[in-house]
């Protein structure tokens, strides 16, 4: 069935077409609904999403982080910390893909336009990242290496398609977290294949905290 | 122009909210036929006479793509409607203020009671 193809007239508007009924006050209060009942349904509620992602990556790298811990020498993580870590990336994907979609279903032109391209970045970036990783697994790298290329990659992939998504030039929130996922998964490789996984997912997850803040109190003026 | 200096294509209830509601949007974007329909809780036939009131003072435009099941009707606001809009409000804010947009501006209409 096709939803959006425009019907044809089914009657005529005869009840609020006379504007010299519509009082000034009833006008602004009009006005006023209108813009907040807009703002509410086509508004996707970005806060949400992004305080789900800082949870996401605080509780799942804590989760590899503690999974790694001791380990003398480094062997990776354990199974059940991969699978935590899944689990909550699974289901940041579908928060995001819920609050998003069902807030911008409808609206269409460049910049929705620009948006799609930038989630398809993102898709196929992370993906690639992580065939990547099989590949350096292939070629014998060590465990060491893996354990910090799949801490920082993906964080270093969603930070540079952030930070130049034309979706989001005008809003400087977003580039500025961006800006630190790259610098965060860049610095933190420092801390080795242990230690990445707590520093990475504390500081990325509160750039991501962050940011929602930020959005919820902009949002709210 | 109405005597009071509002917009008479804006000033009546179904036609400001759908003016509102398509300001909302980014320059560049449109809404769906539907999805409009949804917000502003008109019945299809009402929507599309207020579309049209507004698309024949030039501050609408609607476009038609696609066709079978992935035809789509987008809805967005011109320039001239962002412009028009614009100066509704502040007229309306004005008259509200007790200030007369029509002219005499400064001039206070409780002044003169």
């Amino acid at each position: 069935m096709n939803e959006n193809a425009r019907p044809e007239p089914a009657e005529s508007a005869t009840a609020d077409d006379s504007g010299e009924e519509l009082d000034l006050g009833r006008a602004a209060a009009i006005m006023q609904d209108a813009r907040k009942r807009a703002l509410r349904e086509l508004r996707a509620r970005y806060p949400v999403v992004f305080a789900t992602w800082g949870l996401v990556l605080m509780i799942g790298y804590g989760t590899m982080w503690l999974s790694v811990l001791g380990q003398h020498p480094y062997t990776g993580p354990a199974p059940w910390s991969l699978v935590v870590l899944t689990l909550l990336l699974a289901a940041g994907a579908v928060t995001t893909v819920i609050i998003v979609g069902r807030a911008l279903t409808g609206i269409g032109g460049a910049s929705a336009a620009q948006r799609r391209v930038h989630y398809l970045a993102l898709i196929v970036g992370v993906a690639g990242i992580y065939g990547l990783e099989g590949a350096l697994a292939h070629a014998g790298a060590s465990d060491s290496l893996l354990g910090v290329y799949g801490a920082t990659a993906p964080m270093l992939i969603t930070g540079a398609v952030y930070a130049a998504s034309p979706a989001l030039w005008q809003d400087w929130s977003t580039r500025a977290l961006g800006a630190w996922l790259v610098v965060v998964a860049a610095s933190s490789a420092y801390a080795g294949p242990v230690g990445v996984w707590a520093v990475a997912g504390l500081l990325a997850g509160l750039g991501f905290i962050a940011v929602a803040l930020v959005r919820r109190g902009r949002d709210r003026v | 122009m109405s005597d009071n200096g509002l917009d008479p294509v804006i000033h009546a209830p179904a036609r400001l909210r759908i003016m509102v509601t398509l300001s909302t949007l980014a320059v560049g974007e449109d809404l769906s036929f539907t999805r409009l329909q949804d917000v502003i809780g008109l019945t299809p036939g009402n929507l599309i006479t207020h579309l049209r009131k507004l698309e024949d003072a030039g501050y609408v435009t609607t476009l038609r793509s696609g066709r079978g099941v992935t035809a789509r009707t987008g809805v967005s606001l011109t320039s001239a409607g962002r412009g028009a809009l614009e100066r509704y409000s502040t007229a309306l804010r004005q008259l509200l203020d007790g200030v007369d947009p029509a002219g005499s501006a400064g001039t206070s209409r409780q002044e003169g009671r």
